[in-house]
């Protein structure tokens, strides 16, 4: 008697469903976007000109746009967020694995800011950093260090760094969990085994935990770059991409060509540039990983 | 039997509240009357009256922030379904591109109604191919407030009216340790509303005009002069440097708590300012070029419109309710001093605010009139300016630098 779910129909029929919502959802909208990026369009009503790759080119080389800044700002991010974020998230995780007193406490304490909403977190550090009343700038008067007190968010050589804190705060808990639930899935005979020969706690991490939880830090490095490529919420609600565009990022860059220029040509181009450069990164650090087996 | 009698009352009670609910019909509306908008008590009071008339309709109304609404209401024309009834848009090129799309109700058929109380000219502003399609709501100039208390400490006893007296009350404020003005930078259409007027005062409202609606080049060495003279101001020091990263709540929250000697900004907040403590008067930026332009040029024009989303299941109803609710408005807002009226008042206006009536004064004996820049240019072009206008404020262009590239990117 043949199984019913050898029957290449009924596979079909049951993935049909799924199919249609993943080409629905996700693959019909980019080709879309990558359609439009051959036009120029300016809206719902209007008519579309086709122009081929000029929008492409116009990307890369007007000095209006400046979408080479904006993707300078994310990359830059990135590396932050690969430099900085993973870690302190690596750190925190190893450091909760060791069942330290209080561990559920401080996970939910480090874990916290992932669950607030981002315009609360960018309305808490728009308090934060506010040049009269901050905290940040109080602080520093009170300490005497008054002429270390900026205009963090108004000023074009500190905007991009106060905008990065935030965002490096927000999601180490995040990095963090994700790194916690691989370092607690470490088998505890290694550990012991390890301990026994003589290894000290961070020989263990060393030699023991990193290497096992690699698989773990190579999706939050995956995350943190394609993550901060795609940033935009924070900046969004701190900056909106200002002072000056010194703060644009590429995802700001196309609200603004999109629903405030009526660019929608231009912003299905940006749309195209995220999506190509998230694959490409996704690829690259996939690869990078690879060849460190 | 009584309790049977009472089952039965009840149970027709119950159904005539039904039936009543359910005829009546929810119109829904965006607008920008958020808690802190000097307009909120005029959309209140109005929304409440026309409820009141029209039992049979329900307002439901959500307010959002000026920067943010004009990305909520553009992203939304993208999705005419996702509009609501009834929106608050800006006149001029703004709303010229949602009627482009086709996405706003024509009010020529309802017009008529109300043509006493509407003057024709008031509409001018939102038609298009001779079509009506908006409801202005009030009109407001760009405004220059001045905290009197804050410049007699300087030794002023009124506001400069020259260039040089400006320029000299200013050094005598920071002299004595008083910021002289507040601009929002994280808002540009708070720069522009610094300026488009000293553009006006140097090169005439008939040449901005010109450059507003595409028909003479910003080339022009007036324009440059004009961004020099920002420059110059916001380099002698005579802004609030924090403004750069402030929106314009904080800094009209800071000019009001006596921060700032001067705020320029739209008239609709007069009353706030006339409510505030302290001793207040308002003002027109003086003229640079006297041979160009004169004192009483003024930027503004009723620009605050209502508009009917042509995709609304009850479109016909919701542009008589924008009418009547434009009309109401008008009439609160202008007793409030959020505006001065686009409709002709048919109510006592004995107790207008006194910085209000000082505005109506300014309109009556203007010389001239340019719409708001961002309002009078299409979006793209308006948000290039105001990219421009941006740099200006945080000196990344000059003069010369903002003409050309206005310029190339524009003509």
């Amino acid at each position: 008697m043949k199984r019913p779910l050898s029957y290449k129909l009924s596979i079909l029929a049951f993935l049909l469903p799924g199919l249609l919502l993943f080409i629905g959802v996700l693959i019909a909208p980019i080709i879309m976007s990558g359609y439009y990026s051959f036009f120029n369009w300016g809206g719902p009503g209007k008519v579309a000109e086709f122009i081929g790759f000029r929008n492409y080119s116009e990307l890369f080389t007007s000095g209006s746009i400046k979408f080479m800044r904006a993707l300078g700002n994310s990359l830059l991010l990135a590396l932050f967020s690969v430099g900085i974020q993973l870690p302190l998230a690596l750190l925190l995780a190893l450091k909760l694995g060791q069942k330290i007193r209080g561990e559920r406490a401080f996970l939910s304490i480090y874990f916290m800011p992932v669950l607030i909403s981002t315009v609360v977190i960018g309305q808490l550090w728009l308090k934060i950093y506010n040049p009269d009343y901050g905290v940040l700038n109080m602080g520093l008067r009170s300490l005497g260090l008054d002429s270390w007190a900026q205009i963090w968010l108004g000023d074009k050589k500190t905007a991009l760094w106060a905008c990065f804190v935030p965002i490096l705060w927000q999601y180490v808990g995040y990095h963090m969990l994700l790194m916690y639930a691989g370092v607690k899935g470490v088998p505890p005979e290694l550990r012991e085994a390890a301990m026994i020969d003589g290894c000290t706690e961070s020989q263990v991490n060393r030699y023991i935990v990193i290497p096992y939880i690699k698989p773990i830090l190579r999706v939050s490095v995956i995350f943190a770059v394609t993550g901060s490529l795609k940033s935009f919420d924070l900046i969004y609600v701190l900056t909106n991409g200002g002072p000056n565009h010194a703060t644009e990022v590429p995802s700001t860059l196309m609200i603004s060509m999109l629903f405030l220029r009526n660019r929608y040509g231009m912003g299905s181009t940006i749309a195209v540039m995220l999506i190509l450069l998230c694959f490409a990164f996704a690829l690259l650090i996939n690869l990078a990983f690879k060849e460190d087996k | 039997m009584k309790k049977l009698l009472a089952v039965l009352l009840t149970a027709l009670f119950v159904l005539s509240m039904v039936s009543a609910v359910a005829e009546q019909t929810t119109l829904t509306m965006w607008c920008i009357a958020t808690e802190s908008d000097a307009n909120r008590p005029a959309y209140e009071a109005a929304i409440a009256e026309y409820e009141a008339a029209h039992p049979d309709v329900k307002i439901e109304w959500e307010a959002f922030e000026n920067q943010s609404y004009k990305t909520k209401i553009k992203a939304a024309m993208a999705d005419p379904d996702s509009l609501p009834d009834i929106f608050f848009t800006w006149a001029g090129a703004f709303l010229g591109d949602f009627v482009d799309m086709g996405n706003v109700y024509c009010l020529d058929d309802i017009y008529p109604n109300f043509a006493d109380s509407l003057p024709e000219v008031m509409t001018q502003n939102a038609s298009y191919g001779g079509k009506k399609y908006g409801v202005p709501l009030t009109m407001n100039i760009v405004t220059l407030f001045a905290n009197m208390d804050l410049l007699a400490e300087a030794g002023w006893d009124h506001v400069p009216e020259t260039y040089e007296d400006l320029t000299a009350c200013c050094d005598a404020l920071v002299a004595a340790g008083i910021t002289p003005f507040g601009c929002a930078g994280k808002e540009t259409w708070c720069v522009t509303e610094y300026l488009e007027p000293i553009m006006e005062k140097t090169i005439g409202y008939e040449a901005l005009n010109e450059v507003f609606a595409g028909r003479a080049t910003w080339n022009d060495e007036g324009i440059a002069a004009s961004v020099s003279t920002f420059q110059d101001m916001i380099n002698g020091g005579y802004f609030d440097p924090n403004g750069m990263a402030l929106g314009n709540d904080e800094v009209k929250a800071n000019f009001i708590a006596g921060k700032y000697a001067f705020y320029q900004n739209g008239s609709w907040n007069c009353g706030e300012v006339n409510d505030a403590e302290g001793n207040f008067q308002v003002a027109l930026f003086p003229v640079m070029d006297a041979e160009k332009a004169t004192y009483g040029q003024v930027i503004g024009g009723p620009s605050d419109t209502l508009a009917v989303s042509a995709s609304s299941a009850n479109a016909e109803l919701a542009a008589n309710a924008a009418m009547e609710l434009g009309k109401s408005i008008c009439h609160y807002g202008y007793l409030a001093g959020s505006g001065l009226p686009a409709w002709t008042p048919d109510y006592d206006t004995s107790e207008v605010k006194p910085l209000v009536a000082a505005v109506a004064d300014i309109v009556a004996n203007a010389d001239g009139m340019v719409l708001f820049g961002d309002t009078a240019m299409s979006a793209d072009a308006a948000n290039t300016y105001l990219d421009y206008v941006g740099q200006v404020y945080g000196g990344d262009v000059d003069g010369a630098a903002f003409i050309e590239g206005l310029a190339a990117d524009l003509q």
